[in-house]
């Protein structure tokens, strides 16, 4: 069975131009972020300090995978959707169901399909990072995996929608553009942070992709963003079978596809509660200081944490991706309220004095500060918990400053918008060319 | 109660689509070994009757019976029938190895079998090839053998010989009526009447979603007040288009 879905999948000559089209998306991505990098590099050749700041992470992996995103999320459903659509179009489905006789070991097998499909465009997101390797840059292998799994969890779960879609639509098209409108809607809810015509939507942040994606890219391992995926995933899944039960009466069919989404909201609803994560970063740099993560972890009260902030305040995404990210990978089980959240359509205006605090609660104990240092509100919590501050020295990150100019950059470029699309290209080609039938 | 020894029985299926009735209290059953061509003008709901019978399409009214049962999930349908759906191509990319491969895993057909239909439908040559590549008439013989080749009691075929030129179809007939004497029952949508005269047992005629007709072909013909004439012109008799014995 797998056989023949991935070949309907794999000779396609859309898996190759769509992998193609994607490597270039990712190459430009590797290249703008490259020559960044080189230009800050240039300018902290004699500092050491400075060097610290060269993260190869942040300033190449994540950009490239940006590429990855963008790709993954508009191409990726033109691809995935395929196996099923394709022969819903064709109207071949019935009679394959019918030869296998199960709906569910036909979709499952159009779903590995559809990954396969994918693996191509993935494996156009790896090259730049090898030859980032080739030019002497910096990787270290945990933290660039991490954020790898976290966008081959994406490519699962957008593989999932699409494959879903296909299920419930009749055409190609039809479900590529529902999978594409779904993906656009997690786009609206991370506008929702920047532009108040959608900031009603920033209460669903649970429910964005970006929310439970930035993790890996930051080198840490979030349980919960792991089953975040899987989750939805399974969910998507459920509800792709219950579009191939096309001899369900249409009431039953859709109280089933109510109840598969039913389960996988509660499902992943449950995922975003789970806060244990695993910082792989290379020197933890990721993570607090290792003595302050002890003591943390030693306090025995529960941590509140009040942000009195509105949530387009640059002061708060600074608070909730420094120190808040990091508090939590000490203590997964610190509280966070945002009371600002819950009024309707904030304005400037609204603003009075108590805004901007930090309320740190410990036990029954409460101090504020309106300091977003990621120290400062640390200090505040071990003085509410009546404690000294820990040890704050941390291990040291050297820094991998790295100067691409010259023929490493002309190569840099050939790979990147000539090599890696033309290979895929050349591959796709020999892979969907009609053979020669024998006379 | 069923009618014994059948393989199996349709029993008023009724379709209502947009306020139309695409079937209209449709009864038959049709016997191991047996032939059964559906005929009917164009419109008339050969097809929709057919993806009833198998599960494809699920009726507002009445059962399909396999074993004195009535056949509910899709899993039970894919039991009791082996299906070849019209105008519907097999898979592009695929090779026609990989669909024939497929189709004996799926069929748990004996490789005896499947090598006789392999030959008999003239597919050794197009091995190699993909579906895409095919013509018409090939792509019909790859489907032809995806269903033929599965063990199951019933073969439905929608439109199997529309395709063919003669001397291929003689061959086709020939596979066809071989499957039914290794104890299939076989149904098949046919829209040439030469074609359902050479291989049917017996005849459903229906019109409108509604049987007009059903039995020999020697029934018919009496019934159309034509005994002995050919099945073209008991056809039209039958629905209107001349002859005696036109229904009311």
């Amino acid at each position: 069975m797998l056989q023949r879905e991935l070949a309907i999948a794999l000779r396609a000559r859309v898996t190759w131009l769509v992998a193609a089209l994607g490597a270039l998306l990712v190459g430009h991505g590797f290249v703008l972020a490259v020559d960044l990098y080189t230009a800050g590099s240039r300018s902290v050749a004699d500092s050491v300090l400075m060097a610290r700041e060269f993260d190869p992470l942040a300033g190449v992996v994540r950009p490239t995978l940006g590429g990855l995103y963008l790709a993954v999320s508009l191409l990726a459903p033109l691809v995935a959707a395929r196996p099923v659509a394709v022969e819903k179009e064709r109207g071949s489905l019935g009679a394959l169901v019918l030869q296998v006789g199960s709906p569910s070991r036909v979709v499952l097998a159009k779903f590995l399909a559809s990954l396969a499909a994918l693996a191509p465009l993935y494996a156009g997101a790896l090259a730049p990072l090898i030859v980032w390797r080739a030019l002497g840059g910096h990787l270290a292998l945990a933290e660039t995996l991490t954020a790898l799994t976290g966008h081959a969890l994406y490519l699962v779960l957008v593989a999932a929608l699409a494959t879903a879609a296909a299920s419930w639509t009749a055409t190609v098209a039809q479900a590529s553009t529902l999978a594409i409108a779904v993906v656009l809607a997690s786009w609206a809810i991370d506008a929702a942070e920047g532009f108040a015509a959608l900031a009603w939507l920033g209460r669903a942040a649970d429910w964005s992709v970006t929310t439970h994606l930035t993790p890996f890219e930051r080198g840490t391992l979030a349980l919960g963003g792991v089953g975040w995926f899987l989750a939805g995933a399974l969910g998507l899944l459920a509800l792709a079978l219950v579009g191939a039960r096309f001899d369900m009466p249409r009431g039953r069919r859709a109280a089933w596809a109510l109840a598969a989404l039913a389960g996988s909201a509660c499902a992943l609803a449950g995922a975003s509660r789970v806060r244990p994560a695993w910082d792989l970063t290379e020197a933890r740099r990721a993570s607090l200081p290792p003595a302050a993560v002890r003591a943390l972890r030693a306090l025995r009260a529960p941590i509140e944490v009040e942000l009195w902030l509105d949530r387009d305040d640059s002061r708060r995404r600074q608070v909730e991706s420094d120190v808040l990210a990091k508090l939590r990978l000490a203590r997964p089980d610190v509280a966070l309220t945002a009371p600002l959240d819950d009024r309707e359509a904030p304005t400037e205006g609204d603003r009075d004095d108590g805004y901007g605090r930090l309320v740190v609660r410990v036990g029954g104990r409460q101090t504020e500060t309106r300091s977003t240092s990621r120290r400062e509100l640390i200090t505040l919590i071990f003085e509410t918990a009546g404690q000294p501050l820990p040890d704050w020295s941390q291990p040291v990150y050297p820094g991998y400053p790295r100067v691409v100019a010259g023929g490493a950059r002309r190569g840099m470029l050939a790979v990147a918008y000539g090599g890696v699309p033309l290979a895929l290209l050349a591959l796709g080609l020999a892979v969907t060319r009609p053979r020669r039938r024998p006379v | 109660m069923g009618v014994a020894g059948a393989a199996v029985e349709a029993r008023g299926l009724r379709l209502v689509r947009d306020g139309r009735r695409v079937l209209d209290g449709v009864d038959f059953e049709v016997f191991p070994g047996e032939v059964l061509a559906v005929i009917g003008p164009n419109g008339a709901g050969k097809t929709t009757l057919l993806e009833c019978l198998v599960g494809l399409r699920r009726p507002d009214a009445g059962s399909v019976r396999h074993g004195g049962r009535a056949l509910q999930a899709l899993g039970d349908f894919a039991r009791v029938f082996a299906f070849m759906p019209d105008d519907a191509p097999p898979p592009a990319e695929v090779s026609v190895a990989t669909l024939l491969a497929h189709a004996r895993r799926c069929g748990e057909a004996p490789p005896a079998l499947a090598a006789e239909l392999t030959d008999r439908l003239g597919l050794r040559p197009l091995v190699g090839a993909r579906a895409g590549e095919l013509s018409r008439g090939e792509r019909r013989r790859v489907a032809l053998f995806l269903a033929l080749a599965l063990e199951r009691p019933v073969v439905v075929l929608d439109e199997p010989f529309g395709a063919f030129d003669p001397l291929q179809l003689l061959d086709i007939l020939a596979v066809v009526r071989a499957r039914a004497s290794a104890g299939r029952a076989v149904v098949a949508s046919v829209h040439q009447m030469t074609d359902a005269e050479k291989i049917a047992d017996r005849v459903l005629l229906i019109s409108a979603g509604r049987v007009v007709a059903f039995g020999t072909r020697a029934e018919l013909g009496l019934r159309a007040g034509l005994p002995g004439a050919p099945l073209e012109e008991t056809f039209l008799a039958l629905l209107g288009g001349g002859g005696a014995g036109a229904p009311a």
